[in-house]
């Protein structure tokens, strides 16, 4: 912080304070404040964040109609009416690809699930390590691992690439799922030790005098106490995960282990630019699980990035 | 799953080396490479156990379905070999196709074109079927050179072609434009022509579709300009000049309205062959390997004429040249050569395959099945043969063999011809950053 | 506090804890086993052995050949780096303002004691986890496109369209659109920045008869600004590494004429495609010095403006 920074947020004390013993009417003022202001001007702003909403989610949701849509129709229809409701889109894209949609939608859960597991348990003990433990090095460890979150993915993927290759791990989902059993997750190892923070110590303490050793009062008082911080890594790991396209897109290129992502992609390309109405479905089809996750666990995704600034 | 266990034996083994000296990095590298070679010594024998081949191609449905046939009847001779195929687009072929045999999992047999042939057959990836155990003595000499490097014979051609233009009779006709005369046109009467046809079409159909964004017209633009794109020894040598002259007609009849606009032609070349202008009915002429007549006549429903490629007034003497469309290849570290070259052999050298392959993959450069097929085809597969044999007489050696690296051309030309058209780059500019670039590519690989 | 925060805070201070207490090496290394196993194998072997490789000419066919520093002097020379560069920068520069622009604007507006502030955060909200996935490039490959329904409503009011994504000229444009769209995560960071400024200033500036947008300058966005800036870093960090988006939008060529050729687009299409891995390894490493040299200008130029309230 600059002298001056310090030096106005000195002087904004020093006059709030002042003001708070001189002026009785600052009360009234606060209070007028918070009643708020005058009605047209919500309403007006109202108008104006629905409008932005509407406008935002416009896409997507013109993206689910025309799913429903014969296919010349998606050309003509920029509007969210259907008039001719058209389920065969989902019907000829589910079986378009050498195997049915659902072999990809599966693959996706294992990889999705595999690194959720991963995650929770690695990253929750590097967190209780470093949030709970002494041990010698231990800030510069920290520091490392809080530089790992800013490290772009393309300087370590050539050489992983070739490592995980020469051990016969291309089309498998080792490659995927590994990493995060290896706490290379920084960004939850750090969501957990703020969260472990929190949680009083006095708590272990008690632990301890009952004669427990870390992992009891790991998994015994921290682990049940830190659901929250769990349930907002196993939502964000399952976005990013089944969002995640670049791994995916090196380590799997047999059909038969493609993952949604890439299976819409090869879906692109394989068929002509005719037949957007069953790529639009699928792409739907790609969109619910995030949304279902999105809809049930909203409160911990906004937790999840309030208090530790997510992606 | 079943791939792992039967290979688990060879994956713990590298396994256990790895993780000895996964502490080092540098070691892991120096030890990941390497080991390429082709095994030498003894002709391969058959086995009776069970063998599974995995066999990979790039192409459209009407080519799934015919291979798919063709294994079928393999499978039904050969009982105890299952061929496992995997095919995609040709655009994610070439990335797969790389990063499989960077895992050492490349499949056994595997579908080659003529500008990959160095890169993985120089590096030691590809079988030398000289002695492998397929019947090469109804094959051309010339067509066998095509694919073999320092005498070893890394892809069997499939099949030739060559380039051509294709028009569409009833769109000339209802432009008022005569059928041109293939034996004498030149690229002035194309683009005359063409002018014509856009003219009457109105914005819905064009003279041409633009085709300067696949080397296929820039190799033959260099041999009309007695110049070619690499000697012998695998160096850039085409000279600024040829190209400068190649992207101001490109540049010239897309001012002129011949072809489409540009942001059109890149929005239907993602669309692959069935959305292309000549197949949607929306161009009179477009360039195409004489090969694509049938599928092209299908896809677009209207009778199609081949036509010679058109010539500048003092084209070097036999600037055409028969391409081979795509060779057989075999991975080097195939764990059954000789059912491999049982397959190949069985594709290449059996009526059976021919009845059933025909001439989708160019008119076979087997000179015997050839003989054999040709009266069975259809009537435009026919005119393919046709077509190929009248060339005869002006066509000229085969331009030398793509280096190493030198798949990055693809790219290139079409990235250039998209600067030269949106006027970011003039055609000298573009000529000389191709150039760089092209040699940069290779001398990299 | 971010991880930004916290480094900052390391940087500066002494970190608790310290020398007294005892220390427990033995259970700390059981817990950390798998973070440093990962950190070797997964993060720090595989970075040195990208360092090694772009200093070869390596491709993949055959074993890594030292050539010392003739990777970076080719890229140098190469023009599709460079114009790759361009395009990447373009993209972060003009993308990432506008994003956190648009998320400060919003978040301020909704905590201004409106109802319904739940609903609107997760309209909002919604789009950023949805713009990273292959369905919505897919998607924006269409309503851009020659025939997309951005033209079908421009034809509505009568103006011709385009093909937004096969002209150079648009192309990136609709890639940072793209991206300014998922502004909804910075801006529940910023809403919740807001929140944690305590009533007391605003009442007392608007006691001193400090107008609203006074408020705003003075107060509100002063406090603000350490979450700003942790918004800044990590959305430059990200936008740099933007891959998925332009793949698909352009079909992995990065065109048209190389438009959308991301700097990771161009490094994918050297290592994964041409298998010139030496090069990409060099690229990479590159790149991993841009984005320090960024980030380190950040925290540098945040002596300036970021004003820590502690």
């Amino acid at each position: 912080m600059t002298d001056t920074q310090t030096r106005t947020s000195a002087a904004t004390e020093a006059i709030l304070v002042s003001r708070r013993a001189v002026d009785p009417n600052w009360r009234k003022l606060a209070a007028r404040r918070a009643r708020g202001r005058s009605r047209p001007k919500a309403l007006l702003k109202h108008a104006l964040l629905i409008v932005t909403g509407l406008l935002m989610l416009y896409p997507v949701l013109w993206l689910v109609v025309s799913s429903l849509r014969p296919t010349d129709e998606i050309f003509r229809n920029p509007g969210l009416v259907i008039s001719n409701l058209e389920f065969s889109n989902y019907t000829d894209g589910w079986t378009t690809l050498s195997s049915p949609f659902s072999v990809f939608l599966l693959n996706s859960v294992l990889v999705v699930l595999g690194c959720i597991v991963g995650n929770l348990v690695s990253c929750s003990m590097a967190a209780y390590a470093f949030a709970r433990l002494n041990f010698s090095g231990k800030k510069w460890w920290f520091v490392i691992m809080l530089t790992t979150i800013m490290l772009p993915i393309h300087v370590i993927i050539v050489p992983q690439y070739i490592l995980f290759s020469q051990l016969g791990w291309v089309n498998t989902f080792i490659p995927l799922i590994l990493p995060k059993i290896l706490a290379t997750d920084a960004f939850f190892v750090f969501l957990m030790v703020q969260f472990i923070r929190g949680i009083p110590r006095e708590l272990d303490e008690a632990a301890r005098l009952d004669g427990c050793g870390h992992p009891r009062i790991f998994a015994q008082v921290i682990l049940p106490l830190m659901v929250p911080a769990l349930a907002t890594t196993a939502i964000f790991t399952f976005i990013w995960t089944w969002n995640d396209f670049f791994s995916q897109l090196l380590y799997l290129t047999k059909p038969e282990m493609y993952t949604v992502p890439l299976a819409l992609r090869a879906f692109m390309d394989a068929t002509s630019s005719t037949s957007w109405g069953p790529l639009f479905a699928m792409s739907v089809v790609s969109l619910v699980p995030i949304f279902l996750v999105f809809l049930f666990g909203q409160r911990f995704l906004i937790a999840g990035i309030s208090t530790t600034g997510g992606k | 799953m079943k791939r792992i266990t039967t290979r688990g034996a060879r994956r713990s083994r590298r396994a256990a080396g790895f993780i000895a000296i996964a502490a080092s990095a540098a070691l892991v590298l120096s030890s990941c490479a390497g080991g390429t070679a082709a095994p030498a010594g003894d002709a391969p024998e058959l086995s009776d156990e069970p063998v599974t081949l995995r066999f990979t191609w790039w192409g459209n449905d009407a080519r799934t379905a015919n291979t798919e046939a063709v294994i079928a009847a393999f499978e039904a001779e050969n009982p105890n070999i299952t061929i496992e195929p995997q095919f995609t687009d040709w655009a994610g072929y070439w990335d797969k196709l790389a990063t499989e045999t960077a895992a050492n999992d490349t499949p056994d047999i595997i579908q080659m074109d003529e500008k990959y042939i160095s890169t993985y057959g120089g590096r030691g990836a590809l079988l030398d079927l000289n002695d492998a155990g397929v019947d090469l003595a109804d094959f051309p000499e010339s067509a066998l050179d095509s694919g073999t490097l320092d005498d070893a014979l890394y892809g069997i051609p499939v099949g030739l072609t060559s380039y051509s233009i294709l028009a569409n009779p009833t769109l000339l006709a209802a432009a008022g434009v005569e059928l041109p005369d293939d034996e004498t046109w030149t690229w002035d009467d194309f683009q005359k022509a063409g002018a014509a046809v856009s003219a009457a079409g109105g914005g819905s159909v064009y003279g041409a579709q633009s085709w300067g964004f696949e080397d296929g017209g820039l190799n033959n633009w260099a041999r009309q300009h007695g110049d070619a794109l690499y000697n012998d020894k695998g160096e850039v040598v085409i000279k600024p000049e040829t190209l400068t002259s190649w992207w101001e007609y490109l540049l010239a009849i897309t001012e002129e309205g011949v072809t489409p606009p540009v942001t059109a032609t890149i929005e239907k070349q993602a669309g692959g062959l069935a959305e292309s202008f000549t197949a949607t009915n929306t161009a009179a002429f477009g360039t195409w390997w004489n090969s694509q007549l049938t599928a092209l006549t299908e896809a677009s429903g209207s009778p199609l004429q081949l036509l010679r490629i058109p010539t500048i007034d003092d084209a070097e003497e036999g600037s055409a040249f028969y391409k081979s469309s795509m060779y057989w290849s075999v991975s080097a570290r195939t764990e059954h050569p000789a059912e491999a070259a049982l397959f190949l052999d069985f594709m290449l050298n059996t009526e059976e395959a021919a009845d059933l392959l025909l001439t989708e993959r160019g008119v076979p450069a087997n000179e015997k099945i050839r003989a054999y097929l040709t009266p069975k085809l259809s009537e435009t597969d026919q005119e393919v043969v046709a077509f190929l044999d009248e060339l005869a007489d002006v066509v000229g050696e085969a331009p030398p063999i793509t280096p190493p690296g030198g798949s990055a051309i693809e790219a290139l030309v079409k990235q250039y011809t998209e600067q030269v058209l949106f006027g970011q780059a003039t055609p000298s500019e573009a000529a000389a950053g191709f150039i760089k670039d092209l040699t940069a590519s290779i001398d990299a690989a | 506090m971010s991880a930004l925060g916290e480094l900052r805070s390391i940087g500066t201070k002494k970190v608790k804890g310290g020398s007294k207490a005892k220390t427990e090496n033995k259970a700390a290394y059981l817990f950390l086993l798998p973070w440093f196993l990962g950190l070797g194998v997964i993060t720090v072997g595989p970075m040195l052995a990208s360092l090694y490789l772009s200093f070869t000419k390596y491709t993949l066919l055959s074993p890594p050949e030292f050539i010392g520093i003739d990777n970076f002097i080719r890229m140098i020379g190469d023009e599709r780096l460079h114009n790759s560069l361009g395009v990447t920068f373009m993209y972060v520069f003009v993308s990432v303002p506008v994003q956190l622009g648009l998320a400060l604007a919003l978040a301020v507006v909704l905590n201004r004691g409106l109802s319904g502030l739940s609903f609107y955060r997760s309209v909002f909200y919604l789009p950023s986890l949805l713009g990273s996935s292959v369905a919505i490039a897919v998607l924006w490959k269409q309503v851009f496109g020659g025939q997309g329904l951005v033209n079908v409503l421009l034809g509505f009011f009568g103006i011709e369209g385009r093909g937004w994504i096969s002209d150079p000229s648009t192309a990136l444009s609709t890639l940072i659109i793209l991206n300014v769209w998922t502004f909804g995560a910075p801006m529940v960071i910023f809403l919740a920045g807001l929140r944690q400024i305590p009533q007391m200033y605003l009442e007392a500036a608007e006691v001193d008869g400090a107008t609203k947008w006074q408020r705003f300058f003075r107060v509100v966005l002063p406090l603000l600004t350490p979450i700003i800036f942790f918004n800044l870093v990590l959305q430059i960090i990200h936008a740099f590494q933007s891959f998925t988006q332009a793949f698909i939008i352009s079909g992995g060529t990065g065109g048209p004429a190389d438009s959308t050729l991301f700097y990771t687009l161009y490094l994918y299409n050297r290592g994964f495609a041409n298998f010139d891995m030496g090069y990409a390894a060099a690229m990479a490493w590159f790149l991993l010095v841009i984005i320090g040299i960024f980030t380190a200008i950040n925290f540098w130029a945040s002596k300036y403006w970021v004003f820590y309230d502690d």
